[in-house]
């Protein structure tokens, strides 16, 4: 199994799925072994085509063997290769980051199920679901060009949709199904009219071949940075990136399982890969790549002072989401495709521990908002300290993996952007680590506020327990991907600064900046404080601080009043113009124009019938007037 | 590959035609025996069709299985091979008489449920079906428009008789609008016959002349407009929703399904093929009225409550893309169009096959009226959002397949209704998952208990057609090759 081979990858939970989705009902516990069973073997396949890519890996350069990683097939071609769509497969150091997060975490996912949906009605369903999903997810990864990566992007999309609304019965979870795909979809618009704009100045949809043309300089500047907002628009919505970010919050409706996998590890980062895929094109166009940094920097602290005050467990840690995925297109617009790519590789792994510890949390309590939680370190212990250990990745701690890659980010701003972006920045840090020490204090700390959820909660079942472990030891170490040292002893020198870095450029050295370093890491503590400091106990500061700006409160908790915003353009403006063409169709086109014309005639028929009046004289007076008409006509022409 | 064989083409209007006139000797109340021989005759039907678009062969002649038995010539004002029936298809056709095959297959299924009057519904339903087939292989003018006439008018009895809410309304406005339509058509394939002057209605022939470009712009837009009342051409558009809420299921099935593309290939056939200049002239014209209807039919299916309105205006929406694609005057745009047609068919059927089957047992059809349906019919919603993710064109299901050559051919000729046509399919979703949550999910209304799931022969039908939508969606390239092939080389006005 090589490079050429990443096709089988997908085609294996694409048979689950087909398995399961048609005949799990037949199958001892519904076929969530042989889900699990499945996803392991894609485990170990890409840990075959990470040695397969090693050893094309010589002197921090990647030089595969001709055609080695690529692997492709029309798949329909018109007009003898004017038109073609292929089949087509990828890989190099951004695929080698994504295929083992998106494989390991969904393990890590589809075991810990196992036990959080236990005795679930569509048991079975969800297991093919979620198999579905990772087919399209992997496929989208391993893309060799942008119509087929839209074809994965839709997949995963409709994947998001089914396990989002995955509780349809709640009115609450169909709707947040609909919000999120009927979102995405508009940034999709965005996506498919850029593909269609970059192939028609170049003929190709190979993203390669794409690069190469703009290289060769097949795009004036004008064009290609149109195509690009255009593309990327498609990331906004389906990173849940300002002005689009609204669906996120409320897909946490589906399995918190799914949250973990779709909604913080992998779908959500499919944005931030496209972008960091197609980077080498944005550098030749600094006004979309402009767009990508404002709109990861908006993202970022808009999301992270929401995440201040929301009260629901799983949403606070959405908008972190959002924020850090803000973090990485942030890194992303200044160019350092490295940082992102870190980023997107350690939040993978301590955002999905957050969130299967909350899951494990609600499985133990029934509770979601905060109100309802308090002091479960005692009952709970593993998924307390393991849900630590993911806060303070989160907030940036020294040694733990969001320190190194977050830190990665600020340099690179700080390098290469304005300065004050870099101050708004580092205060999105300073609030990460505040609101990521809230959200531990007010659930496993101080006294419980919901006494009888609290008496009968217990620690969860080893097999979702496991999991979080596994992930915990990750989001401690996968930090340390980045140093030189790790590196060499797992077979790629020089860490994951030479694995991934701008092609064409240099390999990226990681650099430990010890006064960089101290002052993020006091920003993290400091933050770490000022959280401790009002939420400790009971929270009677934060409380305070809530009477003494109840507006501010509101706006954030209200999250900026967008969702009004957009429900009233929806109602309004949309719908309303609906409503317009509605009644013109009805009673224009259809009650004027054609049943109209229907009584016009009959109208005219009933006006008609009086000349028939039966009497011979007015005939014959009919018929002489006619006859006098010819004759006057006739001899009037001659 | 060989070409498909002449008596083929014969059998798919022959074998409706003739299981028609048995039935009319069967006793109706024999019900057994009816279904015994609609069951062979629509297999049949669906094996020769399915035989004869595997057999065409897109490397070979333009029209293949050609032959021809002349009826009149050199009488009066004809000439040479006046009037005959020649029988022919290119890839086009290919692709519309598959499509025809696939659709009666199922509705011949779902129609043994009717309890009144089953022989004299599969009677008409059957001549419908000939018409249609007879319309799509024929290659003569004046028999072509014998098929195309075959087709609309047992309509009006179907609607009118079997029906529902407001059908003899729905069935008369349908007719018609229909019959004014082919007023146009008559006039102006008498108009191009005069002007031909060669006393032949064979159109390989009349391919051949070069008509004046002063009697093509006049007298395309006549072909346009009376196929295209038959597509739902916007603004002439209102008798399709009102006539798809009215008809029963079978008949809306091959209504939307098939009939509506009947206009379609009109359009191709007599007016871009006949009269090339007149379609160049007029193509950004019937652009325009193709993306209004795409986007109009859209916002309108926003505010429906009534299920099959929603559908009907849905049809009006993806038909306006074949008008678009047609526009285009690319390959890739007409590619897109003649996909399109198929595929819209294809999930239109399922779509009233579905809706057909609650409401022949809810007698209801509102939105509102409905929630949570997917606890009390889960493999009727199955396919119901199968059907759905086709229509707003999700990759990997035949309608993503069509709509994608319309965008990229839209984009090559105008890339303003290229986006605009995007931005259709956004709209598409909006309705379409509104409908989903409002209906399917969220509580169940106990109103609903007694309803059942999909019955056996409604499973079956759904399953030819969902899995239809998936093979175009995955392997397109069957239909892809014979339609862009006879595009690319046959039609010389469209170009790359």
């Amino acid at each position: 199994m090589g490079m050429e081979q990443v096709w089988i990858l997908p085609a294996i939970p694409m048979a689950v799925f087909v398995l399961l989705g048609l005949f799990n009902a037949y199958i001892p516990r519904r076929g969530d072994f042989i889900a699990v069973l499945g996803m392991s073997l894609v485990v170990l396949l890409v840990g075959l085509v990470l040695l397969d890519f090693q050893g094309s890996f010589s002197d921090h350069e990647f030089h595969p063997p001709a055609g080695d990683n690529t692997y492709a097939f029309d798949w329909l071609n018109i007009g003898n290769g004017f038109f073609v769509i292929e089949f087509s497969t990828y890989v190099d150091a951004i695929t080698m980051v994504m295929l083992p997060v998106v494989s390991f975490v969904a393990l890590m996912v589809l075991v810990y199920s196992i036990g959080y949906m236990h005795g679930e009605k569509r048991y079975g369903w969800y297991f093919a679901t979620l198999s579905f999903f990772v087919a399209a997810m992997l496929l989208l990864v391993i893309s060799g060009n942008l119509l087929q990566l839209y074809l994965a992007w839709e997949g995963v999309g409709l994947a998001s949709y089914l396990l989002i609304g995955f509780y349809w019965e709640r009115q609450s979870a169909a709707e947040a199904a609909k919000k999120a795909f009927i979102t995405t979809r508009v940034g999709d618009v965005g996506l498919l009219i850029g593909i269609i704009l970059l192939w028609k100045a170049t003929g190709t949809f190979d993203i390669q071949g794409l690069i190469n043309a703009a290289h060769a300089g097949a795009f004036s500047e004008t064009y290609l940075t149109i195509s690009l907002i255009f593309l990327f628009l498609g990331a906004v919505g389906k990173s849940a990136q300002f002005p689009l970010h609204v669906w996120l919050p409320d897909a946490m409706e589906g399995p918190t399982p799914v949250s973990a996998l779709i909604h913080a590890a992998t779908m959500v980062v499919a944005g931030v890969y496209l972008v960091a895929r197609m980077l080498p094109m944005y550098e030749l166009a600094p006004i979309a790549q402009d767009v990508v940094l404002y709109t990861g920097l908006i993202t970022a602290l808009l999301a992270a002072t929401m995440g201040l005050v929301a009260n629901d467990i799983k949403r606070v840690l959405a908008f972190s989401t959002v924020s850090q995925l803000g973090f990485m297109f942030v890194a992303l617009g200044v160019g350092a495709v490295t940082a992102a790519m870190f980023h997107l590789f350690t939040h993978a792994f301590f955002k999905s521990l957050l969130f299967l510890g909350s899951g494990s949390v609600i499985h133990a309590t029934d509770q979601q908002e905060v109100e309802g939680l308090g002091g479960l370190w005692k009952k709970m212990p593993i998924t307390a300290a393991t849900f630590i250990i993911g806060s303070l990745a989160l907030a940036g701690i020294p040694i733990f993996a969001g320190f190194f890659s977050k830190d990665e980010i600020l340099h690179a701003l700080m390098d290469s952007g304005p300065s004050w972006a870099y101050l708004v920045l580092a205060g999105t840090a300073l609030l990460t680590a505040i609101y990521s020490t809230r959200l531990v204090l007010l659930t496993f700390f101080g006294k419980t506020r919901n006494v009888e959820s609290y008496n009968h909660a217990h620690e969860s079942p080893r097999i979702m327990t496991a999991p979080l472990c596994i992930l915990a030891v990750l989001a401690t170490v996968s930090g340390f991907f980045a140093i030189d040292q790790v590196g060499k002893l797992l077979g790629f020198e020089g860490g994951i600064g030479y694995l991934v870095y701008p092609v064409g450029g240099h390999p990226h050295e990681f650099k430990l900046y010890v006064l960089f370093a101290t002052v993020a890491t006091i920003t993290a503590l400091v933050g770490l404080i000022i959280g401790w400091v009002y939420w400790h106990g009971n929270a009677q500061r934060a409380n305070a601080a809530k009477e003494w700006a109840p507006e501010i409160h509101q706006l954030l908790l209200r999250r900026y009043y967008m969702d009004e915003l957009y429900q009233g353009i929806i109602n309004k403006v949309i719908l309303g113009a609906a409503a317009v063409i509605a009644w013109f169709d009805k009673r224009v086109v259809n009650e004027t124009g054609v049943d109209g014309g229907a009584q016009l005639i009959n109208f005219l028929g009933w006006r008609l019938k009086f000349t028939q009046t039966g009497r011979i004289p007015n005939y014959v007076l009919a018929m002489a007037v006619g006859v006098l008409a010819v004759v006057v006509v006739a001899v009037s022409n001659s | 590959m060989t070409e498909p064989d002449a008596l083929a083409l014969l059998a798919v209007f022959l074998i409706p035609l003739g299981t028609a006139l048995l039935l009319m000797v069967v006793p109706s109340t024999e019900r057994s025996l009816l279904i015994g021989i609609t069951a062979l005759s629509g297999f049949a039907m669906f094996i020769i069709s399915v035989m004869v678009f595997l057999q065409y062969d897109f490397e070979g002649a333009q029209f293949q299985g050609v032959r021809s038995w002349t009826y009149m010539e050199n009488v009066g004002l004809l000439g040479k091979d006046g009037i005959q029936l020649k029988v022919g298809i290119d890839g086009i056709a290919a692709a519309m008489v598959l499509l025809t095959g696939i659709v009666i297959l199922p509705g011949t299924w779902v129609s043994w449920k009717i309890q009144d009057r089953m022989k004299d519904f599969f009677i008409l339903l059957y001549i419908l079906t000939a018409g249609v087939f007879g319309t799509f292989v024929m290659l003569d003018m004046f028999v072509w428009f014998l098929f195309y006439e075959m087709a609309l008018l047992p309509m009006y009895l179907l609607i009118g008789v079997w029906g529902s809410t407001r059908k003899e309304y729905g069935a008369m406005k349908l007719m018609i609008m229909l019959l004014a339509g082919s007023i146009l058509i008559f006039t102006a394939i008498f108009a191009v016959y005069a002007e031909a002057g060669l006393g032949t209605f064979d159109l390989t022939r009349l391919y051949g002349v070069q008509f004046d470009e002063d009697f093509q712009k006049i007298y395309f837009p006549m072909i346009a407009i009376g196929c295209g009342i038959l597509a739902a051409l916007f603004p002439f558009h209102s008798w399709s929703p009102d006539g798809h809420a009215s008809a029963p299921t079978a008949v809306s099935m091959l209504h939307a399904g098939v009939l509506m593309k009947l206009g379609a290939f009109g359009i191709i056939r007599l007016g871009f093929q006949m009269l090339p200049e007149g379609g160049e002239f007029w193509a950004p014209g019937l652009m325009v009225l193709g993306i209004t209807a795409a986007l109009y039919g859209a916002i309108s299916a926003l505010r429906q409550t009534d299920l099959k309105l929603m559908t009907g205006f849905s049809s009006v929406s993806h038909m306006g893309y074949v008008m678009v694609g047609l526009g285009t005057l690319n390959v890739i745009g007409w590619s897109g169009a003649v996909l399109q047609m198929f595929a819209h068919g294809i999930m239109t059927a399922l779509f009233f096959l579905l809706i057909g089957g609650m409401y022949d047992q809810a007698h209801n059809r509102d939105i509102p009226n409905f929630s949570g349906m997917a606890r009390q019919m889960p493999v009727w919603t199955v396919f119901f959002v199968i059907a759905g993710l086709a229509s707003l064109g999700l990759p990997g299901m035949s309608g993503f397949v069509a709509e994608l050559h319309i965008f990229i051919g839209a984009f090559r000729a105008y890339p303003l209704v290229g986006g605009l046509a995007v931005l259709t399919a956004a709209i598409t979703a909006t309705y379409l998952l509104r409908m989903f949550s409002q209906a399917f999910f969220g509580e169940f209304n106990e109103r609903w208990e007694h309803l059942r799931d999909i019955t056996f022969a409604e499973k079956c039908g759904a399953t030819v057609l969902a899995g239809t939508i998936l093979l175009m969606g995955l392997w397109p390239s069957p239909w892809v090759n014979r339609i862009s092939t006879t595009i690319a080389e046959t039609i010389p006005l469209v170009t790359l």
